[in-house]
């Protein structure tokens, strides 16, 4: 529409150019085609030429050919600005257009995004914002982000709000949100800083992932866990306690063959009590709720007591035992059940894999920084075939030459347990080995 | 090693006390809602010279600790109704009960169990499956210092 209007314009003005200095000229022009011999005369056109009528003919001359060059070049100028603007017009519609685009992608996002002032304040959302707390765009605006969080995370909330104003971005934070139904929703809470076009204050681009079923699966697993450890545990330990109680003759004296009867259900329920330990440490590694507290650990008294728990192992299998260590006072700073896991499982299996009459090392070495310590165990057994080396510690693995050997004991998970344990330790775990001539496993811590 | 030397001694003090003194059982309070459990735990504690009562449930359990005053209470951490650790909670209100001795048992093996252990002031903490019979009742013996 303007642009039609300035089109108008400038044609106007061009022929007013053209017209007016015409107008004045036109008297002259008749003048000297009537009586062309005022002016040129053969022979002397500048005597018979009057001053007067000269100077008019220069004058206009020069009007003329200047208006006209002023207006060509107004024309110029007028056009070349229409032109400039039609430019910008066809930039600004692509500009419109790509933020239209924008404001779509914006809108309906599938992850709820909100833009939030420097006071953590709610300017705009998103529908999909709307949608999860459940509101009308009136109801959220001016209202402060973290008013939403819940109750239980409510210091939390305090916290992201101190990170915001220190202009610390928040990278998928967790939190728990409330909605207007009183829903609490668990998030993936991130806020990115974002400067005003205009007042140049800061802004934050929030973004809140639901993971409530992510976080509900979560729950369902640990709870999972918990049960199987209980109820599981439960009647293994009754049955361990009441096989006990009557091979201990407190009840009357047993006859050799049902005392080994006894001695055989008390071994195979114990078999099962570290089966159902080793499967559940599996699934809290696996579902990562393995929890760790570090304290002073006397690794010689863990080793000790693993000794004295397979002592019916030993003896049977009369294995020698040697302690290459001198100091019995090897304290680390590590979790001792979990440090407990790992070793008992090494000489389990040092014992298992072993010989009769064969010997298992143990060794320690204490240095003064992060995988300076270590602990061995060596022994004289099996040894792992070379080809099996590298998958010794996969989970359900067995090597080729112990599939045979004790079979009922060996579940696949040891090794696994130990590797997965050592990384949580934030230890290692290597090993040398070979077949016929025995293993030496060493945890470094 | 300087405290377990003191330790030692004072075990050696009270039995020595106890050998010389007339001899009376020890009782002992079994609070576990697993009937399978407390029954074999009363009969081994009877056996192994102690007077063993036993109680299914938690509140009744309370209440009876509270009346008998026993030596030493075994509790068993998860109950239905009220937990072992509600139960020891209740128990450190009474007068008597502030410094009864009481052993907490649990299914669980999970190290921050034991750290609630030790926060609440328990004295020990048995894992069944991890002990034996013989374990328990020498745990009990520790506790008691005899």
């Amino acid at each position: 529409m303007n642009v039609k209007i300035k089109h108008l314009g400038i044609s106007l003005l061009v022929i007013a150019f053209v017209t007016i200095p015409l107008y004045f000229l036109t008297p002259f022009l008749i003048d000297l085609f009537l009586n062309p011999q005022l002016y040129i005369k053969i022979g002397g056109f500048f005597n018979n030429y009057s001053v007067s009528d000269f100077q008019v003919l220069v004058l206009s001359i020069l009007t003329y050919t200047s208006v006209v060059l002023i207006g060509y070049v107004a024309y110029l100028i007028a056009t070349a600005s229409t032109r400039a603007e039609l430019v910008s017009n066809f930039q600004n519609q692509n500009l419109l257009a790509s933020k239209f685009e924008l404001e779509e992608l914006y809108e309906n996002a599938p992850v709820p995004y909100i833009t939030i002032n420097k006071d953590a304040e709610i300017r705009g959302c998103n529908k999909s914002a709307l949608r999860f707390f459940g509101v009308v765009p009136e109801e959220i605006q001016t209202k402060n982000l973290f008013a939403y969080a819940s109750d239980e995370d409510i210091e939390l909330a305090k916290k992201i709000n101190d990170f915001y104003e220190a202009d610390v971005p928040i990278n998928k934070q967790e939190i728990r949100l409330r909605t207007k139904n009183d829903d609490i929703k668990w998030v993936s809470l991130s806020i990115f800083l974002t400067k005003d076009a205009f007042t140049n204050e800061k802004n934050g681009l929030v973004t809140v992932f639901d993971i409530t079923e992510q976080k509900q699966l979560d729950q369902a697993k640990t709870e999972f866990v918990s049960l199987a450890s209980h109820q599981l545990r439960t009647p293994l330990a009754t049955m361990k306690w009441y096989t006990e109680m009557l091979n201990s003759n407190q009840l009357g004296e047993m006859n050799p063959k049902q005392k080994e009867y006894l001695t055989k259900m008390y071994s195979v329920n114990t078999e099962m009590i570290d089966l159902v330990d080793i499967l559940l440490n599996v699934s809290r590694i696996e579902i990562g709720t393995l929890s760790i507290s570090k304290q002073a650990t006397n690794i010689s008294e863990i080793i000790d007591s693993i000794l004295v728990e397979l002592a019916s192992q030993i003896n049977k299998k009369k294995i020698v035992f040697n302690k290459k260590y001198g100091d019995t006072s090897f304290v680390v700073e590590s979790d001792p059940k979990l440090l407990r896991i790992i070793i008992q499982n090494l000489i389990t299996n040092a014992i298992k894999y072993n010989k009769d009459g064969g010997s298992v090392t143990i060794g320690m070495e204490k240095g003064f920084g992060i995988g300076q310590s270590s602990i061995t165990v060596s022994d004289t057994g099996l040894g792992i075939p070379k080809e099996d080396q590298e998958r010794i510690f996969s989970k359900l693995f067995r090597a080729k030459n112990v599939k045979d050997v004790g079979s009922s004991q060996s579940t696949g998970l040891g090794l696994y347990l130990v590797k997965s344990v050592a990384g949580a330790l934030g230890g290692n775990i290597s090993f040398t080995s070979e077949e016929n001539v025995g293993s030496t496993f060493t945890l470094r811590l | 090693m300087e405290i377990q030397n003191t330790t030692n001694q004072g075990e050696a003090t009270q039995s020595d006390v106890a050998t010389n003194a007339v001899v009376t059982k020890k009782k002992i309070l079994i609070i576990d809602d697993d009937e399978n459990l407390t029954s074999v735990l009363v009969d081994k504690l009877n056996f192994s010279g102690f007077e063993a009562d036993f109680s299914n449930d938690s509140t009744l359990g309370l209440q009876k600790a509270i009346e008998t005053k026993p030596d030493a209470i075994l509790l068993d951490v998860k109950m239905p109704n009220m937990s072992g650790w509600e139960v020891l909670e209740k128990l450190r209100v009474d007068s008597w009960g502030e410094k009864a001795k009481v052993i907490m048992l649990t299914s669980l093996d999970k190290p921050e169990s034991v750290a609630h252990a030790m926060e609440e002031g328990s004295t020990v903490f048995i894992v069944k499956t991890n002990y034996t019979l013989d374990q328990v009742v020498d745990k009990i013996k520790e506790v008691l210092h005899v």
